[in-house]
């Protein structure tokens, strides 16, 4: 007699009428699918009375709040005030904070209803993501490592920057990009902190114009502008190198162009 | 209606849900409250991207579940170890077949925290997967679409995850004399 595989198993506990006529003759099956269900009904009664207290629901709509309202009226955003003895989630707040200053010039993002800015804004939101002081990089002195850590966890090895004039990587990480995983180089230069996040999508599908100048290589180059960041993106091959940090596009065109040559 | 209203009322009628699953995530209130506060600050970000008339609570879901990842891929390259489930039911002693005469006896000795403790200590990916089958009662065409891998493979995790737990609590029954080896 063949008993029922486990894939069945999950069938049967998903509704699905099946295998019956085994089920009525085979005590060990029975068994196993009683135990199953026990399983999982002690599961669902172990999560019956969880809820969400009403605090962090307050605090949610609060931070919302203060989000739209300063998306209205155009004033910094003030950030939803720890009662002291919640001091301990700071972390979370930090990076409430983070996504805060992506979420000021989201009014264009609503206005517009337009994807591209939305994409720019995740752009400046990974940016910012790399900007906090307790991101962790994933940093390596030698550049194989680098290269090696981001073919793991893309699929893929993603041109590796040149630096040297001043400009240091410091790591790399990743992000989700479009609910998709995408990876990130953050470089220090003369100038501040870019970070050089690589994606499959074209420039002009991520709402970017063209520039008249073009890298030392002759690459045409893209920019464009969200909050306080600007973006140069280069196209090389299947992927798009976008530069973000909050230096001028002149410069940051001049820095991708060094970076990629 | 403005933004954010809009938001709130499609996004936080499912707070218990995306909050039950941040706890089975995490293991520990506290981490899942930021984990959700941070969830819906992103999914607010990205609300644009919501299709009026699809599953909310699936769209939540996933964005938590992208930025659960993103946590434990930063742990990871911090050098901070992952549970694996894989791990801890090695050092129970994995050879020891657990025999329940009376399943549904068995685990109502267990208290609700046992329960969610040993659901935490399994991988992420069954955690997550028989969380949301078992516990939200999802259908696995949903869970495969919040968790990004075929139907097959939430099949496959959800058996593998209930396994993994009830050898978790067989352990524990061990250890509080409720079972034998």
């Amino acid at each position: 007699m063949n008993h029922i595989t486990d894939e069945r198993f999950e069938d049967i506990l998903q509704g699905e009428e099946t295998d019956l006529a085994h089920l009525r003759q085979c005590q060990d099956c029975r068994d196993r699918l009683a135990e199953k269900k026990a399983i999982a009904e002690r599961l669902r009664s172990a999560f019956g009375s969880m809820h969400a207290s009403p605090e962090l629901a307050d605090r949610i709509s609060q931070t919302l709040n203060a989000a739209t309202a300063a998306v209205t009226s155009d004033r910094p955003v003030k950030r939803v005030s720890l009662s002291s003895h919640r001091r301990q989630l700071w972390p979370a707040f930090a990076a409430a904070a983070a996504i805060l200053i992506v979420l000021v010039p989201l009014s264009v993002y609503f206005n517009t209803s337009s994807t591209a800015k939305a994409a720019q804004a995740e752009l400046v939101g990974i940016h910012q993501e790399n900007l906090r002081p307790d991101r962790e990089f994933f940093s390596d002195a030698e550049p194989e490592k680098l290269a090696e850590y981001l073919k793991s966890e893309l699929g893929f090895s993603p041109a590796f920057p040149c630096t040297g004039q001043g400009m240091a990587i410091r790591g790399c990480c990743v992000a989700h990009f479009r609910e998709r995983i995408v990876g990130s180089y953050v470089v220090d230069t003369p100038q501040g902190v870019i970070s050089i996040i690589v994606v499959t999508d074209r420039p002009k599908s991520l709402g970017m114009s063209r520039m008249s100048e073009r890298t030392r290589s002759g690459q045409t180059c893209w920019k464009a502008s969200f909050a306080r960041c600007s973006m140069v993106t280069v196209r090389l091959g299947d992927y798009s190198y976008c530069a973000v940090g909050e230096i001028s596009h002149k410069y940051l065109l001049e820095l991708i162009s060094r970076l990629l040559s | 209606m403005d933004s954010a209203e809009t938001f709130e009322k499609a996004a936080l009628g499912h707070l218990d849900a995306v909050y039950r699953a941040a706890v089975a995530l995490c293991g520990g209130r506290q981490e899942a409250d930021d984990l959700v506060q941070e969830t819906y600050l992103r999914a607010f970000e990205r609300f644009e991207s919501f299709r009026p008339g699809t599953n909310c609570k699936a769209w939540l879901l996933r964005i938590m579940r992208n930025i659960w990842i993103d946590r434990l891929r930063r742990k990871k390259i911090a050098g901070n170890e992952l549970p694996l489930a894989e791990q801890a039911v090695a050092e129970e002693g994995r050879d020891k077949e657990t025999v329940w005469s009376n399943a549904e006896d068995l685990i109502e000795n267990f208290s609700d925290e046992q329960v969610i403790k040993a659901l935490s200590e399994l991988q992420e990916d069954q955690r997550l997967t028989l969380f949301l089958i078992d516990v939200e009662q999802l259908s696995q065409e949903d869970v495969a679409r919040i968790t990004g891998v075929a139907t097959g493979t939430v099949k496959s995790r959800t058996s593998r995850g209930r396994a993994a737990l009830k050898e978790r609590l067989a352990s524990y029954a061990r250890k509080m004399g409720l079972a034998g080896h």
